[in-house]
């Protein structure tokens, strides 16, 4: 039975209505012991898929879900954020947005007692949950293209103030990254909020001349000059200011004790992918998997919470890797995923066509890789932010996948793109030539309720390609 | 989404009910007249073919919403809709809602009464055949709200009420055993309705102290009331209780129920707002033949300041009517109910 | 002679054209090359991107070195598909979006000792020779560019870019004089995206009803908001980097002021901003734009094509027309 006094059934993907059926079997002790804040009245956070469905994630019904204890507690959770954010500001936290910089600022944040750090970008798959143009149309009339990044629901949402509440403080990250969300950030800005702006710095590999004691060379062999990580450690300390002052605490070993958490998230999370992606069947659905790598950004705002919730899931991967059981079938064709995509239904589709998900790159590798914690934190935080995916060139970026594919474990990768996206306009070719050993199919994702039978089609040929390659 | 009002809306209704329910104040506090039956007639759709047809029903209810832009749809036709599908016959009238002819238990044994499938029996089908087709075509922009009779109703719509009655106080047993099955079916129905896209509220009228006494509410309706509820919040909902008639009498056990909010029909608001409304969100309570009967102009004058007390709740206020709106309630009275909220509701 | 290609106009030419090659800022706009440029880079990328990848890639024997900036993601990222495709030397300088000017000069000094090596040529010793060779050649756009916004207007802004296009190409030898033509109609202010080389047309279209007497357009006078009064390399860095500040700068403020100030100055009754197709950084403040102007506004959107000429005519002229009412 375990210590959660529930027993898992036999792992597979459940519609909504199975897991209704099955959340019948969940008695109201195990409900009510999984808490956010701390707070018994209103931070219960697991229900089943239907109650979130009810308040408007409508793609739930389409969707299927693990049947976990540990998936529904971390869907539970997950959905429950906007929430959790509204609560946070009424037991008087102070509700910090950390904008695109993806995981780095939010452990700088989350030093501080009672803040709690948010990534509005996140929004990003609310159209797509709850299958619905609210947001993007907002976005539209407050003057965001129609070909830009998803993300623009965000400037609907500061709008609105009906996702999260206000902000205390914004900190907005812009320079050698997404164009798309830089002007995002500052269209929100000329809403009128309170921003401090901070630099992201190019990773620059040496020139020939360059003498190599001037760069710093990160675990995965890039290379960028020391003097980024200056500017970065600058721009770390104003934040630490600003912390300080909007908080009046100011004490070092916080930071390091908030960096030890981080970690503590990041290797759960790299233990977790080990053990699903070197597993012969696969445990855990893509979907989910996703979605706990974005979780490594700010642990969806509460991370001590969001720590318990890995420890589970990884509780519950390990026993079906040891069992050998899983989502899908031994013969399932493992691929990699470049890019997130902002419709969660395609994680599902590319799954029941027989394709694996073994191998991301979900724009977040800064919030993937370890925290230094032997250094001094400032330069440790610019050195993990330094091997951000999107700061390099895009040689760097697909390296990982580059690599899986010389080794065998990928047999085709999928790009998910957005028509306009500043970085997919000019990525996706020059990927698609780089990885030309294996089959690549780049995609755009279309808005909500656009997925056509054009994209099912393409997909179900990709898929095609990939089981004829294997003959 | 603009008429009648001079400040622009932002939010949409389910947003704006999203923020309700998790205690934050919205741009203005909700608006949800008990728009029912009345609207088959802003539909100009004959009745029988509202509450017998689900897709009927849901497109009426859209049009309704069209026409008076107020913050939810509401499925409900009348409250024997449970009894029914557990045997209680009803007659169909061109003209009217749903009466009930043969109670199920004036023929039959308790023990042999039909448990309904909802997917199936009777009109439970309908209903939530109604809120999947609402759900989809407009369930991202308003929230589908569904009335369910609670236990207590449904128990009197299986029996004589007469003899109902009686059997409260000669035959305590008996009652329990009939609530204990209206609940179990009630449960059922729920469930469906949650994974059809709606959230249940639960209503409550012959509870109401127009019909029992106060005693007879704290035994047999309050504790099934509050099993219903506790089911409900397994789902984490936030339950809206509506016992339309007298109520002042009970005010103070309505909190016992569990339900986040209380709409309330016949009872002094301002007593209401003292009595409950750092324990429950209130909802209500413009009176259903002043909506009915009264000018625009009068509705405008007496919404205004039912409105501007409401929104003193501390923990909440949805500005509703008493009870459903009659059905044949002029468009224009509605319409003078809603644009007058929308002039005085904003936080 | 060699070139130096480069993109943005925080990149001193100065530094460039002391390595002995000549700077030449990627500015084409050539249909054909977007459409060649589709092989590299997909349809919606940024139209000047595409044609210039294409345009590099056609005559990647004539560059010696290329330098881009991250002012532009789209831009930057058009160096890794160049350095895939060519062989030329690519340096690719950090732009802060923020205003933090230590960035921009480190990067300077990373530039200057990359093409040092490069050349093989010591360049600060060249420097002061290049500041006085280029102010001069600004000075005189300057005059140009006084005449453009006098009252009355007798440069047309069409005829100054193409005088203009000398500079960007380097060509500082034979920069044209440009002929006086008097036009009292409606004054215009010009913001948004680059124009090419081949966007002459399209001016002289703009020109039929209206007179642009000033702009903030790469690639037509926003070079000559240089303006190096030390003829150092710390000159050259304060001019370039207090230069009025790219639209993509963070926060935007003071580009608005910029352009406000400019509207004013000039008598501007009227804007016309102009977006290339997925230029995000115009795109998204159209809105802003319009609130902030205080001026009737024409939004144009192009992808430097021919397309839809008529349909521009005619929304011109209506444009003229209110202006002049």
């Amino acid at each position: 039975m375990g210590k959660y006094m529930y027993r898992d059934p036999e792992p597979k993907k459940i519609t909504l209505d199975e897991w209704s059926m099955q959340f019948r079997n969940i008695d109201n002790k195990t409900i009510k012991k999984f808490i956010y804040y701390n707070n018994h009245d209103w931070g219960i956070y697991l229900q089943p898929p239907a109650t979130f469905m009810l308040y408007g994630a409508r793609e739930l019904k389409r969707l299927r879900l693990d049947n976990s204890l540990a998936a529904l507690r971390m869907w539970g959770f997950v959905f429950n954020e906007s929430e959790r954010l509204f609560r946070a500001r009424q037991s008087c936290k102070k509700v910090i947005a950390t904008m695109g910089d993806l995981g780095t600022i939010s452990i700088i944040v989350m030093a501080f007692p009672n803040c709690v750090p948010f990534y509005p970008e996140c929004i990003w798959w609310t159209p797509f949950f709850n299958e619905s143009t609210v947001l993007l149309d907002m976005a539209s009339e407050l003057g965001a293209p129609e070909a830009a990044c998803f993300s623009r629901a965000a400037l609907a949402a500061f709008f609105k103030k009906a996702y999260f509440p206000k902000a205390d403080y914004i900190f907005a990250s812009t320079g050698a990254t997404c164009d798309d969300y830089s002007c995002i950030m500052q269209s929100i800005e000329h809403l009128g909020y309170d921003f401090m702006w901070l630099e992201v710095p190019l990773r620059r590999s040496p020139a020939r001349h360059d003498t190599m004691n001037s760069y710093v060379t990160t675990k995965n062999g890039s290379r960028y000059p020391r003097r980024f990580e200056e500017y970065l450690i600058h721009d770390y300390i104003r934040v630490w200011e600003k912390m300080v002052e909007l908080t009046g605490i100011d004490d070092m070993d916080l930071l390091t004790a908030s960096i030890t958490k981080a970690n503590r998230v990041r290797n759960l999370v790299e233990k977790i992918k080990r053990a699903t992606n070197q597993a012969t069947i696969a445990p855990f659905p893509a979907l989910e998997l996703m979605t706990i790598e974005f979780g490594n950004l700010y642990g969806y705002a509460d991370m001590d919470e969001w720590i318990r919730i890995l420890e589970m899931i990884h509780d519950t991967i390990e026993s079906r890797v040891q069992e050998k059981k899983g989502v899908m079938t031994e013969d399932a064709i493992p691929i990699a995923w470049v890019n997130p995509t902002a419709d969660p239904y395609l994680l599902n589709y590319v799954e029941d066509l027989g394709l694996r998900v073994v191998e991301t790159e979900y724009v977040i590798n800064q919030a993937i890789v370890g925290i230094d914690e032997q250094m001094e934190p400032f330069r440790a935080l610019a050195q993990s932010f330094m091997q951000a995916s999107l700061i390099g060139s895009t040689a760097q970026r697909i390296s990982s996948i580059n690599k899986a594919m010389r080794k065998g474990r990928i047999e085709g990768i999928l790009i998910t793109n957005m028509l306009g996206g500043s970085h997919c306009a000019m990525e996706t070719k020059l990927m698609e030539r780089l990885l030309k050993d294996k089959p690549v199919l780049a995609i755009d994702v279309p808005a909500p309720f656009g997925i056509t039978e054009q994209i099912k089609t393409r997909l179900q040929a990709f898929a095609e390609v990939l089981h004829e390659q294997r003959k | 989404m603009n008429k009648g009002n001079s400040k622009r809306e932002i939010l949409t209704p389910r947003e704006r009910f999203g923020l309700l329910v998790i205690d934050e104040k919205p741009d203005r506090c909700n608006i949800i007249p008990l728009v029912t039956s009345h609207a088959a007639y802003v539909a100009k759709m004959p009745l029988k073919r509202y509450y017998t047809h689900g897709k009927s029903m849901a497109q009426a209810q859209i049009a309704a919403l069209e026409e008076y832009q107020y913050d939810a749809l509401g499925f409900f036709s009348e409250v024997g809709i449970i009894a029914e599908a557990m045997g209680s016959e009803f007659e169909y009238p061109d003209d009217d809602l749903p009466v009930i002819k043969t109670p199920v238990l004036t023929k039959q044994r308790l023990a042999n009464i039909n448990i309904p499938d909802p997917r199936h029996d009777k009109r439970l089908p309908i209903y939530l055949e109604a809120i999947e087709y609402a759900y989809a075509t407009i369930g991202d922009k308003v929230p589908i709200l569904a009335y369910v009779p609670a236990p207590f109703t449904t128990g009197m719509m299986l029996s004589d009420p007469n003899k109902f009655l009686i059997q409260t106080i000669k035959q305590p047993g008996t009652i329990f055993e009939i609530l204990e099955i209206s609940l179990k079916v009630t449960i059922e129905f729920c469930y469906h309705i949650i994974n059809a896209g709606g959230l249940p509220i639960i209503v409550d009228p012959l509870a109401s102290s127009s019909v029992i006494s106060p005693r007879a509410y704290k035994t047999f309706a309050l504790p099934y009331e509050q099993k219903l509820i506790d089911f409900l919040h397994r789902y984490d909902l936030d339950i809206i209780l509506h016992i339309c008639g007298e109520t002042e009498p009970i005010l103070d056990l309505l909190p016992d129920t569990g339900a986040d909010l209380i709409s309330l029909d016949k009872v002094d608001i301002s007593l209401a707002l003292d009595r409950l409304s750092n324990k429950m969100r209130i909802v209500g309570n413009f009176s259903t033949s002043a909506i009915a009967f009264s000018s625009p102009n009068e509705i405008r004058k007496k919404v205004r300041e039912m409105v501007k007390k409401g929104m003193l709740s501390s923990k909440g206020y949805i500005a509703s009517t008493g009870c459903e709106v009659p059905i044949r309630t002029p468009i224009e009275n509605v319409k003078a109910f809603i644009n007058a909220t929308k002039e005085v509701a904003w936080y | 002679m060699e070139l130096i290609g480069y993109t943005c106009p925080y990149i001193p030419v100065e530094i460039l054209s002391a390595t002995g090659f000549r700077p030449y800022c990627l500015l084409h706009g050539d249909y054909d090359l977007m459409q060649h440029g589709t092989q590299y880079a997909r349809i919606d990328a940024c139209p000047l991107v595409r044609a210039n990848i294409a345009y590099v890639i056609e005559n990647k024997s004539n560059f010696a070195a290329l330098v881009g900036t991250t002012g532009c993601d789209m831009s930057r990222r058009m160096f890794d598909i160049l350095g895939e495709h060519t062989r030329i030397p690519c340096y690719l300088m950090h732009q802060p979006r923020t205003y933090n000017q230590k960035i921009h000069d480190d990067e300077i000094d990373y530039l200057i000792d990359s093409l040092s090596h490069l050349s093989k040529r010591n360049i600060m010793d060249a420097l002061t020779h290049e500041i006085d060779k280029w102010e001069a050649t600004r000075n005189v756009f300057r005059k140009y560019d006084r005449a453009r916004h006098g009252e009355p207007s007798t440069v047309s802004s069409s005829d100054f870019q193409k005088a203009a296009t000398h500079y960007y190409k380097g060509e500082l030898d034979t920069i044209p004089d440009i002929a006086k033509k008097l036009s009292n109609k409606p004054r215009v202010y010009l913001v948004g995206s680059e124009v090419s080389y081949e966007s002459r047309e399209f001016l002289e279209l703009l020109e039929v009803d209206l007179r642009i007497v000033g702009d903030f357009v790469c690639g037509i006078s926003t070079f000559l908001n240089i303006s190096i009064a030390e003829r150092t390399l710390s000159g050259i860095k304060n001019a370039y980097h207090n230069q009025p500040p790219c639209i993509y700068r963070r926060p935007n403020k003071a580009f608005y002021e910029h352009i406000v100030k400019q509207i004013a100055e000039r008598k501007c009754i009227g804007v016309i901003a102009f977006t290339l197709d997925y230029c995000d950084a115009y795109e998204f403040e159209l809105k802003k734009m319009e609130n902030t102007f205080g001026l009737p506004l024409l939004r144009i959107r192009n992808d430097y094509s021919s397309q839809k000429t008529s349909q521009l005519k005619t929304r011109i002229a209506a444009f003229g027309e209110m202006l002049c009412s």
